[in-house]
């Protein structure tokens, strides 16, 4: 099942995410905020990979928070994402 | 001692491989380096973070000989025709460790430049310098291995239609909505004062190098040879301009 949610929140953050066996199988954040260093994007999909897709935003926002300790998002903060990330997987239900 | 680059203008590929090459260059101590320059054919360039897909009208720019190119900077999607461009590559530590505040600095160089040719604008942040409220100049930064790369439009005339012809649009219902509100969001230099792109450019030199230890340079062999292979490796490759 393949999701997708857009918010402009600072910038726009858009969020297509896809479910198998209730897991999130693939998930992929695009927009036009900044993120220093860039390639932390790769790091924040990937430990999203693999949870329940009922995972709380609270959940989302503690995994991408951790990620954030190494790198500074411009434009959104881990909340935003959190929440976005959420909304795209409701999309779905 | 700054190094500036006189315009130039290149494809859309060349430009972002040259930004590149150069900050390659100067990760390994060669000057802080300005320069200014053109695209040519027109182009479109899309943030790192972008969806290509999600944003161009990839048919539209076929028709029209508009080249699509992926930024190493984050940001929005942009429409390269009526303008200047700049890139300013230099160690990061000659700017803020702050990114807003280092973004208020090399801005500050273009308001300077505005306000030569008699134009008041300001820094709005995150990366946009404003005159009245409306656009002027977007900017986008990244840092890599100790080196700020910065680089910017400084829009001269605008054709929010031809932009929005080549970009998609969330909701095509509302595609007129948008070109409207973008129209009264954005403006240029030359609705905001009748003076040529050469003034403008001038402007831009003495802006930019102000206070400035610097001298006029050109691209390196080294340089031109480095990115003409990153054009071919990188920036005309689906691979990258598809990553998202």
């Amino acid at each position: 099942m393949f999701m997708k949610y857009r918010e402009k929140v600072g910038k726009l953050v858009a969020v297509d995410v896809e479910c198998t066996g209730g897991k999130i199988s693939s998930i992929r954040i695009t927009g036009d905020f900044f993120l220093h260093p860039e390639e932390k994007i790769i790091q924040i999909e990937k430990s999203i990979l693999g949870s329940d897709m009922d995972i709380s935003e609270n959940d989302l926002e503690k995994i991408i928070s951790s990620e954030l300790r190494s790198a500074l998002l411009v434009g959104a903060t881990s909340a935003d994402l959190a929440r976005i990330i959420r909304r795209a997987l409701e999309c779905g239900e | 001692m700054w190094r500036v680059i006189d315009y130039q203008e290149h494809s859309a590929f060349m430009n972002m491989a040259i930004d590149e090459a150069v900050s390659n260059h100067v990760r390994i101590g060669a000057d802080p380096t300005i320069r200014f320059y053109g695209w040519k054919p027109s182009a479109v360039s899309i943030g790192y973070f972008q969806s290509l897909d999600d944003e161009v009208d990839l048919a539209a720019c076929a028709e029209n000989g508009i080249d699509i190119v992926r930024r190493r900077t984050g940001g929005g999607a942009v429409f390269h025709e009526h303008e200047i461009t700049y890139s300013v590559i230099a160690p990061e530590k000659m700017f803020s460790k702050d990114i807003i505040e280092s973004y208020r600095q090399i801005c500050g160089w273009i308001i300077d430049s505005l306000s030569i040719v008699g134009i008041e604008a300001e820094f709005k942040p995150i990366n946009d310098i404003v005159v009245g409220g409306k656009k002027i100049s977007g900017n986008a930064q990244t840092r890599r291995q100790g080196v700020l790369l910065q680089h910017g439009t400084i829009l001269y005339q605008v054709d929010v239609e031809k932009m929005f012809s080549l970009l998609k649009v969330p909701n095509e219902k509302i595609r007129d909505k948008m070109i409207e509100t973008v129209k009264e969001r954005v403006t240029s230099v030359r609705k905001q004062k009748n003076v040529s792109r050469d003034d403008l450019y001038h402007a831009l030199l003495e802006g930019f190098t102000r206070g400035k230890e610097y001298r006029l340079g050109e691209l390196s062999s080294r340089e031109i040879g480095e990115a003409s292979a990153l054009v071919e490796s990188r920036y005309l490759s689906r691979e990258w301009n598809f990553w998202r």
